[in-house]
């Protein structure tokens, strides 16, 4: 191994980095384990050598040390315990996985961890109120059964609660379209299409 | 009321929300791979590249090099450790893979890397070398090579070819007759969720977190093929992420990593990719059919053959048979069926939502199709000159039969009468309009079933059960039947389900749950009810020597026909305890004596279908239009409407919510759904969710679901028949009749494509 120092995008050097936190997780709801600790020395050239990567989750800081080939999907369900969203295929054809991202929606397995370097990520955990009250968009769906085995439903949530931002639910016609990247193979598609209309018109009024 | 929550006719329970739905739209929903764990390791297969022949080397130094990895296994470390599976039960399939060097189908798993991250568990994964000594193989019907053995002779899952009277004589002398040959192809029940099997060890104790429609049946599976005692092993399988039978037996891999996570010293969760999964798992096998119908001139059926042939692996004779309902679905004059497999290097397919009825009722229902053209009869009409209340096959009685209010009811939202019936006639600019129907039929099963009860003077319920929330609401469904027996509100009960550590409950396949689940929480409660009214007309209180069989349960109070009451926490106080547990074990009519002990044995003994006095079948009726673009050939479904009588609906919500999703099943089989194969490497093709199609939004329109009343007390205790694999019976032939309606092309090869249409 070389001992190049690698330098993550955010600046902060990664050996200044990782002599400072013995779990990489100080300050953080994240309890890192033995694995995930980045080998001190690792190097860029190594492709295996972890690399360091801050974002906030639900408006929570996170500092991970991760393989650089760690979908961001992987990140939160692996590396930061957030397991609601959902892994349905790996390779963006799906939609189990959406998320949002800097408030628009990405599909987080098509996305590595370390491109989000400073993101702010928006994952099915941080939708509803601290004081536990729903989202409109998740009380549209459960008013509406949206969802049956409801594997798919926290991406279809996220997803629809992007769609309503982008002003792509002004019509059932538009809601269809735009939800076509979120599979159900439980087919709720008419539930998910009067959820939806439903919480539009909720996230207006509030 | 929104669409989703139907209003309650006759028969019918409310449509409560469903009890865990908080829990799914919030992301707190556990499901198997969701569970956290310390210190995992991740566990990766590679698959063999050919379908047939032998490894002759295998070279896993690369894999061991990959940075992270902890343990390779092959066969040459694993031959011998494990107990074959045992197909037939619980197990997918006898191939033992990791214990041989034989090459039974591509796909087949041929090594397990565990390592420290998921990341460097695929690499080393895709780093292993193998030198095969490769043969051709056989993919499908008609390649050289495959062996067609008859499903009777084969199987003893398989009872009968079913006949009645004299076909040939009928066939011969019938003044019309169809002879026509259906097909339907591969599918794979790709459900969103991966599959994936978490082995977390504890001394010589074992949990799985996988998910399963079948915990205690895996439970005793696995504990066979690890060479352990059952009690020590326990699957953990509380949510799942859709099933659609592709979680009811478990597959090789279970066991392998169980074996690898002892071998390491590690808990391992293995999550299968997709393209893998396609491979590993069961999948619905193609299946064709040679239909021959006489009628006579009024439309009577006077003659009826079904022959089916069916894909399976070389070692395994799996066969669905669906001619036991086609055989039995009209009062035809006479029957002849017969079923054979059609051995191929294939993996070993299994049961996919209404395994037989699918493909069955789809060949059947086209040839109804077809005699109703060459008829000139309209297809209602014709369906209900051979409606019958006996089957032709033992001639016996159908425990409840409402085909035809459901076609009635179905027709008339649908607006069937405004159809011209000539072929073509309707047309909107560029859209040729077609309208079809067929019917809908499921078999109503019912399994031996236990649950605990734990019941406090407060009103709270524990209700626990070894069945398997896959989807279909029966957690709900379960605390509404103990509900409204201990007269206790809804969000007082808490149900536990997906862990073999509970009262067992039967394989959540056949449509058997809610039938098997309300029918022993009725004889549980039935149970508290007894110690309850004993109690309290002995002791000192209003119900003092009030006769026990007026009374009853109801807001939390024990009530008497003659209006006297006593609070539920009194009836404790008189009974001098605070909680009261019961424990119930309930078997169908006609079981055998052994069956529950069977149910702790991993077996489900299933009564109902064909078997017993009755027989016992839920129907349906659908109603499709089909638009075709006169230019692109695009075929769209804008409309289908589906009517259905299935007993008792216990939750019009999540009854209704099962049946649309089964119609879009149907309409998926009929337009989306095909796993394509290459014939010369017996591979599947399209392995992932962009190339293997099925629905989405946009593809579905306007679908109505009516549920259509019936009481039928014959079924079992609750009256419930299942209906989570009717909706999808039927549907493709529906289409199939509306788009010969719309083009005069009879399509008789699914699915239906546009390039099917462009000639
Ligand atoms: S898991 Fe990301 S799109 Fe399927
Ligand atoms: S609810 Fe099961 S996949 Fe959508």
């Amino acid at each position: 191994m070389s001992s190049n120092p690698a330098s993550p995008p955010n600046g902060v050097s990664r050996r200044g980095f990782l002599s400072g936190s013995a779990t990489l997780a100080v300050a953080t709801p994240f309890v890192a384990h033995a694995a995930e600790q980045a080998a001190p020395g690792a190097a860029a050239k190594d492709p295996h050598a972890k690399v360091a990567v801050s974002f906030n989750i639900n408006g929570k800081p996170y500092q991970l040390g991760l393989d650089a080939r760690t979908s961001l999907l992987d990140a939160l369900r692996d590396h930061a315990g957030l397991t609601g969203t959902k892994k349905g295929c790996d390779h963006g054809q799906c939609g189990a996985c959406s998320v949002l991202v800097d408030g628009r929606r990405v599909l987080s397995c098509m996305s590595f961890a370390v491109m989000q370097e400073g993101a702010e990520i928006t994952t099915i955990e941080g939708l509803a109120s601290t004081d536990g009250a729903l989202h409109p968009m998740q009380q549209a769906f459960v008013d509406h059964d949206a969802f049956q085995c409801g594997y798919c439903t926290p991406g279809q949530i996220m997803s629809a609660v992007g769609c309503v931002q982008e002003g792509h639910a002004e019509n059932d016609d538009d809601i269809r379209e735009y939800m076509s990247g979120n599979l159900c193979r439980c087919a709720a598609y008419p539930n998910i299409v009067a959820a939806i209309r439903q919480a539009r018109d909720d996230m207006k009024e509030g | 009321m929104s669409d989703a929550a139907p209003r309650p006719n006759e028969n019918m329970g409310e449509p409560f929300p469903r009890i865990d739905a908080r829990l799914k739209v919030t992301g707190q929903a556990p499901y198997p791979a969701d569970a956290p764990i310390a210190n995992l390791a991740y566990g990766t297969f590679a698959v063999s590249s050919i379908a047939r022949g032998k490894i002759n080397a295998i070279d896993i130094e690369p894999a061991k090099a990959v940075p992270g990895v902890l343990a390779v296994f092959t066969h040459r470390e694993m031959a011998g450790q494990l107990e074959h599976p045992k197909f037939g039960n619980a197990a997918a399939s006898s191939i033992a893979p990791l214990d041989t060097t034989d090459i039974l189908h591509d796909g087949q798993p041929l090594a397990l890397v565990i390592a420290e991250t998921f990341e460097a568990s695929q690499e080393a994964a895709q780093a292993i070398r193998v030198d095969y000594a490769a043969e051709q193989p056989s993919a499908t019907f008609d390649a050289q090579g495959t062996e067609t053995v008859a499903a009777k002779e084969a199987s003893e899952q398989f009872e009968e070819d079913v006949a009645a009277g004299d076909f040939e004589a009928a066939f011969a002398a019938a003044p019309v007759t169809i002879d026509q040959r259906y097909s339907t192809p591969t599918q794979h029940h790709n459900p969103i969720e991966l599959f994936s099997t978490t082995a977390v060890w504890d001394g010589d104790g074992l949990t799985v977190h996988e998910p399963s429609q079948n915990v205690t049946g895996w439970k005793v599976e696995l504990a066979h093929q690890l060479r352990m005692e059952p009690e020590k092993v326990r699957i953990v399988s509380r949510y799942i992420g859709g099933a659609f039978g592709s979680k009811g037996p478990m597959t090789s891999r279970t066991a392998i990593v169980a074996w690898a996570a002892k071998k390491v010293g590690r808990p391992v969760r293995c999550v299968v990719s997709r393209e893998q999964s396609c491979m590993t798992q069961t999948y619905r096998a193609e299946t064709r059919h040679h239909i021959r119908m006489g009628a006579d001139r009024d439309g009577r059926i006077t003659a009826f053959a079904h022959e089916g042939w069916e894909v399976t692996s070389r070692p395994d004779p799996y066969v669905v048979g669906g001619t036991s309902t086609t055989g039995r679905m009209y009062d035809y004059g006479s029957v002849l069926t017969k079923v054979s497999i059609v051995k191929a290097d294939r993996n070993t397919p299994g049961y996919m939502r209404s395994p037989p009825e699918t493909p069955y009722v789809y060949a059947l229902e086209n040839a109804m199709d077809e005699m109703a053209v060459a008829l000139n009869m309209d297809p209602v009409e014709f369906r209900r000159v051979n409606d019958t209340q006996v089957e032709p096959i033992g001639k016996k009685p159908f425990s409840s039969r409402s085909l035809m209010t459901c076609y009635d009811q179905a027709a008339e939202a649908f607006g069937w009468k405004e159809r011209n019936a000539a072929v073509g006639s309707m047309r909107d600019g560029d859209w040729l309009i077609g309208m079809g129907c067929a019917t809908a039929i499921y078999p109503t099963n019912v399994a031996p079933c236990t649950v605990r009860l734990r019941l406090n003077a407060d009103g709270g319920l524990r209700l626990q059960c070894g069945s398997h929330e896959i989807g279909t609401g029966v957690r709900t469904i379960a605390a509404q039947m103990a509900s409204e027996r201990l007269g206790i509100p809804m969000d007082k009960i808490e149900v536990e389900m997906g862990d073999s550590s509970l009262p067992p409950a039967p394989v959540s396949g056949g449509s058997v749950s809610t039938a098997s689940v309300c029918s022993a929480v009725i004889k549980g409660c039935a149970s508290i009810r007894g110690k309850l009214f004993s109690a309290v007309v002995s002791a000192d209180g209003p119900l003092k020597g009030a006769e026990p069989a007026t009374l009853d349960m109801k807001d939390g109070a024990i009530t008497s026909s003659d209006g006297r009451s006593m609070p539920m926490k009194e009836a404790f106080v008189a009974m001098k305890t605070g909680v009261i547990e019961d424990y119930a074990e309930f078997a169908p009519d006609g079981a055998t004596p052994e069956a529950v002990s069977k149910l702790y044995g991993g077996q489900s003994e299933m009564k109902g279908g064909e078997k017993g006095e009755k027989v016992k079948y839920a129907f349906g009726a659908e109603f499709v239009e089909v638009r075709i673009n006169t230019r692109t050939r695009e075929v769209r479904v804008p409309r289908i409407v589906g009517a259905f009588a299935a007993g008792r609906i216990m939750n019009t919500r999540t009854a209704r919510s099962q049946l649309m999703g089964g119609m879009i099943w149907g309409i998926s089989s009929a337009l989306h759904e095909v796993t394509e194969i290459d014939p010369r490497a017996a591979r599947y093709v399209n392995r992932d969710l962009q190339d293997y199609l099925v629905p989405v939004n946009a593809d579905i329109r306007d679908l109505q679901v009516i549920l259509v009343p019936e009481v039928d007390m014959d079924v079992n205790p609750a009256g419930v028949k299942g209906l989570g694999e009717l909706g999808n019976v039927g549907t493709a032939a529906a289409i199939a009749s509306a788009v010969y309606h719309a083009t005069g092309k009879r399509i008789r090869d699914l699915p239906i494509r546009l390039e099917t249409l462009l000639t």
